[in-house]
Order: structure tokens, then C-alpha cells, then sequence
């Protein structure tokens, strides 16, 4: 205890010199800190800060134009063909039909020959616009609420928007979350997330599964693809008599 | 009579277990991958289905069963029933499956959807006549599920190698090991110990409820997938994976998509 005591001023002096030491340098580089802070920050904000606002602002107003596009081709009384050759239009100038097709590809897409790969792009393509306009058949009388977006990756080129198909027929509501990439001034879509299933993983499981059947014959790939186009188009005819 | 045959738990689990092992022999010789095929190899890892051949068996014996029993059924029950009896009938189940969503609510450290749990049972059990209506959605207490496979999977744990059973369905093990826990989480199932007639009925109500409300988007996947036995694998992970996270997205779960070329 007076061992203590006896300490206690010396302890208490020499306390106060490093304060005031510390004190200074603390000054001294929070300054440093603040001006390199500063200057970062103002750069950073000037640049990529407001372009990525910018930016998934930009993704929410395309997937809600995009929505809003798909729902008047719904909505609108034209005949199964027609309906379907919108949908197209519609598809081939808003999808990323390339990166698609060969992400569904999966492990066999450095597999095919330059013809095949050819023809398999087109097919696929197809395959999209017939099986996609079909099962949004499914999802008339709705309206497509967007909610947020956000990047995806530190690149700044993709995102994701969040969103929710209300139906006017009391179902329950139904999440989607596109996955877009930047392309120019404007984006394309990868993949369409519906009730926690992403399409483009769900075709590529089965296109894996295909060629993998058949001991890696590409060719049993197009000609499935072929068939599940024909027997689409059969079903228009089908539902429009 | 029909009844007790099929509900003989005892020869059925006997019949099963023989099938098991003669097809697990059959399975044994599944085609591997040539190990000089990079790309084949790299497919198979991904599809992650050694026993691919017995899983397909087991699905087309559902698939078998799906369109001469529980498909019609779905049918009736979907046309027949009006649809606040539909309604009654999936509220009443929800219910009875709550102190199973609960326990594993609380085991993920979820406490606010716990509460949500709780308070859905509270009230529905009691304003909404022992779980005939849902009054609590409209309060704002929304329902969701959980089981102790998603528990298992919020913990770190894979789910597997891809196992499809008869009647199950999909099965994966950390899934299949969910579903046996749960039981045991399920006072019903101690309840209903001598009569298990009760809790297969529940199984098979749950059964036509389920495919009784996605009877055109099973058909539609059906009739358009190039391979509607991988499309359903696929269907039933990534559903798993987007019901482990709650809804949210991990951007760790989706796949890379920068060079494909």
C-alpha cells in the first residue's frame, strides 16, 4: 500500500509527457488520415459511388420497363403465334442468349464442334422463347412490384434486382430476382430467379444430364432440343383450335 | 383389408429393405465417367448422383405411382373440395407441423420468425378454431416452414450425395437425417405412438394437399423438360439451398459466369 502511494505522483507525471505525446502525434496523423481520407473519398464519390447508385437505379428501371413489356404482351388478345412471335422479339433483344446457351452447356461446352455449337446457340434460343412464353402463360393478371437492387461481384457489371408478382387473384405473391448484366448503356438479363429456382441452373442440370446419358453425344442434345421445339409448337396449335 | 396389407409397416420396411439391397447391387455397376473425359468427369462431380441408375428407378416407380394414385386423387380433391375447404385443410396441417418449425426456428437462433411461430399457433389454435383458419397471416404473422435439414444446413452441414426414395422422394442425406429428427421433434408422434394409421394419414393428406396446388406447374415442368429427372434434382437443391437462406441470396451459391467461352 505505500509502495503505492510513493509511486502515485511520478506515475501520474510521467502519465501526463506521454498524453501530451501521444496527443500531439494523434493530431498530427489523424490529420494525415483525413486529408488521404478526404481526398479518396471525394474521388471515390465523384467516380464509382454515384455511378453504381446510378447504376442499380438504371437496373431497377430496366427489369420494371421489361416487366411492364411482358405484362402488355399478356395482357394484350392475340392469337397463341402471335403472342409468341413478341415474346421473341421481346426475348432476343433482352437476354443474354449466348452466355445462356453456353452456361447451360455446363461442363460440355468446350465440347462441341464450331457447327455444333452453331446450331446449338439457335436451338437454344428457340427452346427459350417457346418454353418461357409458355409458362408465363401462367402468370397473367399480375403486377410486378420492383424492389431493390443491388451489384453483384466488385466488378460494377452485374446485378441483382429483387421483385414481387402480386396477383389480383389473391395467390399468393411470388419473389423474382433477376440477374442482369451491364451491357453498354443498357443491360441484358442472365438468368430469372422464381421462387428460389434460377432457370439457367435448372436447364443446364438437364442438358448436363442429356449428353452425360449418351456417353458425351452432342447430338442427343440437339435432337432433345428439337423435339421438346416441335412438341411446343404442337401445343400452340393445339390450344389455338 | 387393402388397408392393413399396405399399412403392415413391418413386411413393407422387409419388401423395402430386399429391394434395397438387390437395386444398391444393380447401382454398384452405374457407369463412371472415363476418367480421360475431363469434361465427363467434371458433369458427374457436378451432378453429385453416384447411385444415378437406382434413383432414376426409384423416381419413375413415383413418377408411376404419382399418375395412377396421387395425381387422380390431387384431382378430385382439387375439383371437389371448395376452396376455403382446401384452405382448412392446409391451415390444420401448418399447425400441427408448428412445434416443429418452432424447435427449429429457435435451433437456427431465429427468435424473431420463433416468435412468429409461436405466436401463429397461439392464435390460430385458438381464434381460428384449433388451426381450421389462419387469422394470424392477416395480423402480420406470415408463415413459413423449417425442418431440421435446413437447421442442419444454417449449421455448415453439405447435404450430400443425391438419394431419391420410394414414396419420400428426394432424400439427400443431410435431408433424409432432417426428416428422421423432426419426427422425433413432433409430440404427435408420441401421441399417435399406438396409432400409426393417424400419423400415415397425415402423411398422405399432406401428400394430395401439396400436389393438389401445384398440379398445372408439375405438369408444365414435366411436359417441357429435356430431362424431367434432373430437372426435379436440380428443382429440389436449388429450392433447398434458397429455403436454408431464408429467401436471402449468398452470392457464395451462385455459379461464376464471367468467361464461359
Amino acid at each position: 500500500m505505500p509502495n503505492v502511494s510513493f509511486n502515485f505522483s511520478s506515475v501520474r507525471f510521467s502519465n501526463r509527457t506521454l498524453k501530451n505525446i501521444i496527443l500531439k502525434n494523434l493530431t498530427q496523423t489523424a490529420r494525415a488520415f483525413a486529408l488521404i481520407a478526404g481526398l479518396v473519398l471525394s474521388t471515390t464519390w465523384a467516380t464509382s459511388a454515384p455511378a453504381l447508385a446510378d447504376d442499380t437505379e438504371d437496373a431497377k428501371a430496366f427489369v420494371n420497363q421489361l416487366a411492364s413489356s411482358a405484362i402488355s404482351i399478356l395482357a394484350s388478345d392475340s392469337t397463341p403465334k402471335v403472342r409468341e412471335d413478341e415474346f421473341r422479339t421481346l426475348f432476343v433483344s433482352n437476354l443474354d442468349m449466348r452466355r445462356i446457351g453456353l452456361f447451360t452447356l455446363g461442363q460440355y461446352a468446350r465440347t462441341p464442334t464450331p457447327e455444333q455449337k452453331a446450331e446449338y446457340l439457335e436451338l437454344v434460343q428457340e427452346f427459350i422463347v417457346k418454353i418461357y412464353s409458355g409458362r408465363l402463360n401462367e402468370f397473367s393478371n399480375e403486377t410486378v412490384n420492383v424492389l431493390d437492387a443491388s451489384p453483384k461481384g466488385k466488378k460494377g457489371k452485374q446485378f441483382l434486382v429483387r421483385s414481387q408478382i402480386n396477383f389480383t387473384t389473391g395467390r399468393e405473391p411470388v419473389s423474382v430476382v433477376w440477374w442482369l448484366l451491364k451491357d453498354g448503356d443498357s443491360f441484358k438479363v442472365f438468368d430469372v430467379q422464381v421462387v428460389g429456382i434460377w432457370m439457367a441452373q435448372e436447364q443446364r442440370a438437364a442438358f448436363a444430364s442429356v449428353i452425360s446419358k449418351n456417353n458425351g453425344d452432342f447430338t442427343a442434345l440437339l435432337n432433345d432440343l428439337k423435339r421438346q421445339i416441335g412438341e411446343a409448337s404442337i401445343g400452340h396449335q393445339t390450344a389455338t383450335k | 383389408m387393402a388397408n392393413e396389407t399396405i399399412f403392415r409397416t413391418k413386411s413393407l420396411w422387409v419388401t423395402l429393405g430386399t429391394s434395397l439391397t438387390l437395386l444398391a447391387g444393380l447401382a454398384g455397376c452405374a457407369t463412371k465417367p472415363d476418367p480421360a473425359d475431363p469434361a465427363a468427369v467434371a458433369a458427374y462431380e457436378e451432378a453429385n448422383d453416384p447411385i444415378e441408375p437406382l434413383n432414376r428407378y426409384f423416381f419413375e416407380l413415383n413418377r408411376f405411382a404419382d399418375i395412377v394414385a396421387l395425381r387422380p386423387v390431387a384431382e378430385i380433391y382439387d375439383g371437389i373440395l371448395p376452396s376455403f375447404a382446401k384452405d382448412s385443410v392446409r391451415n390444420v396441417l401448418d399447425n400441427l407441423r408448428s412445434p416443429v418449425i418452432l424447435a427449429n426456428d429457435m435451433l437456427q437462433g431465429e427468435w424473431d420468425r420463433a416468435e412468429v411461430t409461436a405466436t401463429r399457433f397461439g392464435l390460430n389454435s385458438t381464434i381460428g378454431v384449433l388451426g381450421l383458419m389462419d387469422p394470424a397471416t392477416g395480423r402480420g404473422y406470415a408463415r413459413h416452414g423449417e425442418d431440421f435439414g435446413q437447421t442442419l444446413g444454417t449449421w455448415g452441414i453439405e447435404e450430400g450425395s443425391y438419394l431419391y426414395l420410394p414414396i419420400l422422394g428426394p432424400a439427400p442425406p443431410r435431408d433424409l437425417a432432417g426428416f428422421t429428427v423432426d419426427l422425433a421433434f413432433d409430440p404427435l408422434t408420441y401421441v399417435w405412438w399406438d396409432h400409426t394409421s393417424y400419423s400415415v394419414g397425415r402423411f398422405l393428406i399432406s401428400g394430395v394437399d401439396l400436389r393438389a396446388r401445384n398440379l398445372t406447374t408439375i405438369d408444365e415442368i414435366e411436359r417441357t423438360s429435356i430431362d424431367y429427372y434432373a430437372a426435379v434434382r436440380s428443382l429440389y437443391r436449388q429450392s433447398r439451398t434458397a429455403e436454408i437462406a431464408n429467401g436471402r441470396i449468398n452470392e457464395d451459391d451462385l455459379p461464376d459466369i464471367a468467361d464461359l467461352d
